[in-house]
């Protein structure tokens, strides 16, 4: 191909697929424009050029040819190593497959269903039964969708624990959560019941429950550990912490762990956790370094089924899937309404953005 | 076509369809501020009930805050029922508007992704507009993680039977990263444990040098550290098993036997010139070499896709992806630093050598690397391989192997048996640096400490330890060399607090103040020529002159409003309140050291004092 030749191709290209092709190339390539990301392309194919040319191939076969519905297991994305990825989950599948020979959703199908549901008395879900029935006897790591209701746990949790005369820290991430669960923990338990503690901080410091940050937490255990007490730990007996995905967290993660090895042994642990892709090795690992073993409860199910669409700029809504529900495992069931309305987007907006 | 929705038009569909309440997650603060912008000039207007409704719960919410009351927004929210929701607004105006969010009261909120993790605040629909974020001033991709914890928002317990996640594209949407971030897997979590000096203060403090090593293994670090052990464990019994049958034989090291007996006899031949030796620094590291290896180099850092030879003398070579993508070639003594993490590298025969899946991944993961990086350990072993002793190769007869019996069994079985036992020796050396490494990351921590005389010679906390142990915030080192140098010696809480402010402050968005005291200026100064000494140890921390000129007037000036002050610098009053949060978590740290530097904690706790008034008095 002369250069020339893939200039030519390059500018016929959507602009996402350059911007595929850039990456790895071209540093902050989502600034520039198309005319602009195929100057930079072809100046960086000066360092290879068989390299470019393939990759380009490459990308456009896939965007000519969605690839064909393969058994799940294949066609999971692997960014997690090799032996999370290989490690059986309970994502809970869809119950049928769903070939491109079965009709796509339509639209007023996928809007059905709108509404407020009527009140209900409230009953725990059979995981948060579970998870307090786990934590009379082990630490717990509860990992669940987002708005599943681990605040739940937490306050019966806490319930118990004041029940039995054992204070109870709670730590979250930030301040400003950390100030929401003061008002909302507050209005359960009752004003004198709660206290805060942050950078400096102390309001009711001796309360049963008091609730801060996990820096704080843990430097109370380091200052317990060199010998100033400062809080009442010897009649500490549960220790919440919520979004303790946060372990993961490059700059702050290394706290959730100091805090962790150092909580004190006679102290119950209930890490709350949104989904992430191993919390086994969470309870496995908290297992091996308590004296009290841990226990993993776990579920993919949102409590409050999702829908996926897709919006066009010219206000055009259609289903982003073919089915109603997300096609787990299955990123490629795109609804057919949604995919020509993309590529429609992407041939139209890609050359005139370029100027 | 328009390259994306209009916020107005956005707005009215979701409601039209009944969509809302809605979340609008847009790429930027500016984007949100635009979109609410728009509003204003719009001509919706809410029907009356709702308007009453939202005047209700913002005046509940602003007697517990006042300052929400002179929000500019407060009319243009109450009047078309959306707002905006991110790090630029106070914590205070947040609350007010997930307060209303809760309460149901508005059709739409526009937020930036930080919203994302652990704030309570759901809707019906969550809508999409990018598929990447900025991290580190360059954009990535959103992980999956990310993206159900965005679309997660959506379908709230109790108050809807299904949530929605709507895309709607704006330049550079990639529709295959939400589409796969939406069906996938959330991602495996890995340990970020880094050893800093407040942590191995502290733990001399408590216990022993001797037991550091058996409290460093219960870390998360360590137990995915013993996983990826295991795997090697594995794979070197499966290696033990196949180097069965290259037992002994005439000679009990017939491998080395005949590689020696090999390269004598090669060099008996002039037309093969021996392999230049690479010297013992490159040797021992050519194990680590990897494919998937993150490496630093003399310049930035980079990942091995795979290691090879050279054609003609065969030097060991590798080809690395570098930092800007750009694929390179090069001799391996070009590797300053192996650290410890790999990659996944799904390995292919031919140029780029992996697959182009692998390196898009790689490519970004080597963005997303954090600034610093544990180094993996690396014995050297002056004598790698056994030098071959000239009085042996005099002459070919030394040696019993040309008439050895087992001749030609050894002639067989050496390529393979000595590439197995490569491979052996390579595992034995990963495992030993994977158990190793955490402690030797914290015996280079001692050695600094040391040096700086906050340990003894026995890692015992010396007077200076046991103060400087208190100090458990970023940049500790620079802040107790500061406090030893007297740079503090009696100093006014406002330049305490500026200097503490420029410290701690760690944003790079523009700012703009009027210039410090000259007293600042001069001080920064030497903070700054402090901060520049000890970058071997610690990475230096901005070190603003504008925040920190902000913070002097702000703790000098008690007649000045907040207002006042905001209208003296362009910085977003949520990143001025952030700041002075953080400034006063600082100073309180300083206010612990009571019993050793009275005047500095008394100066800390006035400028403490000093800072909170305004609406940095309002929340705990
Ligand atoms: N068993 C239940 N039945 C009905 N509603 C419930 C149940 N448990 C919790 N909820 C409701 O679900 C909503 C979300 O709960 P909660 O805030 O605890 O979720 P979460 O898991 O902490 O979410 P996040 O990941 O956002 O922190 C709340 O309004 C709560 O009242
Ligand atoms: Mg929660």
């Amino acid at each position: 191909m002369t250069t020339h030749e893939l200039e030519e191709l390059l500018m016929r290209q959507p602009v996402s697929l350059l911007h595929r092709l850039a990456r790895g190339r071209i540093s902050r390539h989502f600034r520039s424009g198309k005319r602009k990301l195929v100057d930079l392309l072809l100046q960086a194919s000066a360092e290879n050029r068989p390299g470019l040319e393939s990759d380009l191939q490459t990308l456009i076969d896939q965007h000519i040819q969605p690839p064909k519905p393969a058994p799940v297991e294949k066609t999971r994305p692997v960014p997690s190593p090799p032996r999370e990825a290989v490690r059986a989950t309970s994502r809970p599948h869809r119950t049928e497959e769903h070939g491109h020979h079965e009709p796509p959703v339509s639209l007023h199908e996928w809007l059905s269903g709108i509404g407020v549901p009527p009140p209900q008395p409230f009953v725990p879900d059979a995981w948060q039964v579970d998870a307090l029935a786990k934590l009379a006897e082990t630490d717990v790591v509860v990992s669940v969708p987002t708005g599943s209701g681990k605040t739940y746990v937490a306050i019966e949790a806490t319930a118990r624990a004041m029940r039995e005369n054992r204070t109870v820290i709670y730590t979250s991430p930030l301040k400003a959560l950390s100030n929401t669960k003061f008002t909302e923990f507050s209005r359960v338990f009752g004003p004198g019941q709660v206290g805060i503690l942050t950078g400096d901080r102390r309001e009711h410091a001796q309360a049963p429950l008091l609730i801060m940050t996990t820096e704080i937490l843990r430097n109370l255990l380091y200052d317990a550990a060199g010998g100033e007490i400062d809080v009442r730990l010897d009649t500490l007996g549960l220790v919440i912490m919520d979004e303790s995905q946060y372990l993961a967290d490059p700059e702050r993660g290394v706290v959730w762990e100091e805090t962790l090895i150092f909580c004190p042994s006679q102290a119950r642990l209930l890490l709350l956790s949104a989904s992430i892709g191993n919390p086994q090795d969470i309870a496995d690992w908290l297992t091996a370094i308590r004296p009290t073993p841990c226990s993993l409860i776990r579920h993919t199910k949102r409590s409050v089924p999702l829908r996926a669409g897709y919006l066009h700029p010219n206000e055009k809504l259609t289903p982003l899937f073919r089915t109603a529900g997300i096609p787990y495992g299955q990123p490629h069931l795109l609804h057919p309404e949604a995919k020509r309305l993309f590529m429609e987007y992407e041939e139209e907006t890609g050359p005139s953005r370029s100027r | 076509m328009p390259p994306s929705i209009h916020p107005v038009d956005l707005v009215a569909t979701l409601r039209q369809r009944n969509l809302t309440p809605a979340i609008i997650f847009l790429t930027s603060r500016r984007a949100c501020d635009e979109a609410m912008q728009s509003f204003e000039r719009s001509q919706v207007t809410l029907p009356k009930a709702q308007q009453e409704q939202i005047a209700r719960v913002l005046s509940q919410v602003t007697e517990q805050f006042p300052s929400i009351a002179e929000h500019p927004l407060i009319e243009t929210v109450q009047r078309i029922g959306v707002a905006a929701h991110h790090a630029g607004h106070l914590p205070s105006w947040k609350i007010a508007v997930e307060e209303l969010m809760r309460t149901g009261s508005l059709d739409a909120v526009f937020a930036t992704t930080t919203l994302a993790a652990g704030v309570d605040f759901p809707a019906r629909t969550v809508v999409v507009t990018q598929s990447s974020i900025r991290k580190a001033r360059d954009f990535t991709d959103l992980t999956a993680s990310e993206i159900q914890q965005l679309a997660g928002r959506a379908g709230r317990r109790g108050k809807d039977l299904v949530g929605f996640a709507v895309i709607t594209p704006s330049p550079y949407i990639d529709l295959t990263v939400l589409t796969k971030g939406l069906t996938g897997q959330p991602e495996a979590i890995h340990s970020q444990f880094v050893i800093s000096y407040p942590m191995v203060l502290n733990l001399l403090k408590a216990h022993p040098r001797e037991q550091i090593q058996s409290i460093l293994a219960k870390s998360f670090a360590q137990f995915q550290l013993n996983q990826r052990t295991a795997v090697l464990e594995t794979k070197l019994d499966g290696l033990r098993a196949e180097m069965e049958p290259f037992g002994p034989r005439v000679c009990s090291d017939w491998i080395t036997q005949w590689q020696v007996f090999e390269q004598a006899r090669k060099r008996k031949k002039p037309r093969s010139p021996f392999a230049r030796q690479e010297s013992p620094d490159v040797a021992a590291r050519l194990h680590f070499l990897t494919p998937g290896r993150v490496v630093g180099l003399t310049r930035g850092r980079g990942i091995i896709l795979r290691q090879y030879r050279s054609k003609g003398q065969h030097a060991p070579m590798v080809t690395l992806l570098r930092e800007g993508g750009s694929l390179n070639e090069c001799p391996a003594s070009i590797v300053t630093q192996v650290f410890d993490r790999t990659f996944d590298c799904e390995e292919t025969s031919a140029y780029p050598w992996c697959t182009p899946q692998t390196l898009d991944q790689l490519t970004h993961q080597l963005t997303d690397l954090p600034p610093r990086l544990p180094v993996l350990p690396i014995l050297t072993h002056q004598h790698e391989e056994v030098p071959i002793d000239s009085s042996i190769i005099q002459t070919l007869g030394d040696f019993a192997c040309p008439t050895c019996p087992s001749r030609q069994a050894c002639q067989r079985d050496f390529p393979r048996a000595s590439r197995v036992r490569q491979e052996i020796q390579r595992h034995i050396k990963s495992i030993q640096a994977l158990q190793t490494s955490l402690w030797h990351r914290f015996q280079e921590r001692i050695d600094v400490l040391e040096r700086f005389g906050y340990l003894n010679a026995n890692a015992q906390l010396t007077a200076d330890g046991e103060w400087a142990r208190l100090i458990r915030i970023d940049h500790s080192l620079l802040i107790t060399e500061l406090i030893r140098a007297e740079a503090f010696g009696a100093i006014d809480p406002p330049l305490l607090a500026a200097i503490m402010a420029s410290i701690a402050h760690d944003d790079d968005r523009p700012g703009s103040f009027p210039r410090g005291s000259t007293g600042l200026v001069t001080l920064l100064f030497q903070v700054r020529k402090l901060a520049e000494s000890l970058a071997p140890h610690e990475a230096p921390p901005m070190l603003r002159a504008d925040v920190a000129a902000l913070t002097e007037r702000w703790v000098a000036d008690q007649t000045l409003t907040w207002i006042g002050l905001a209208r003296l610098t362009t910085m977003a009053e949520g990143d001025m309140f952030r700041l002075f949060a953080r400034t006063i978590e600082f100073l309180s740290q300083l206010k612990t050291l009571k019993s050793t530097h009275p005047s500095l904690a008394e100066s800390a706790d006035h400028a403490i004092a000093a800072m909170r008034r305004g609406v940095l008095e309002e929340l705990p």
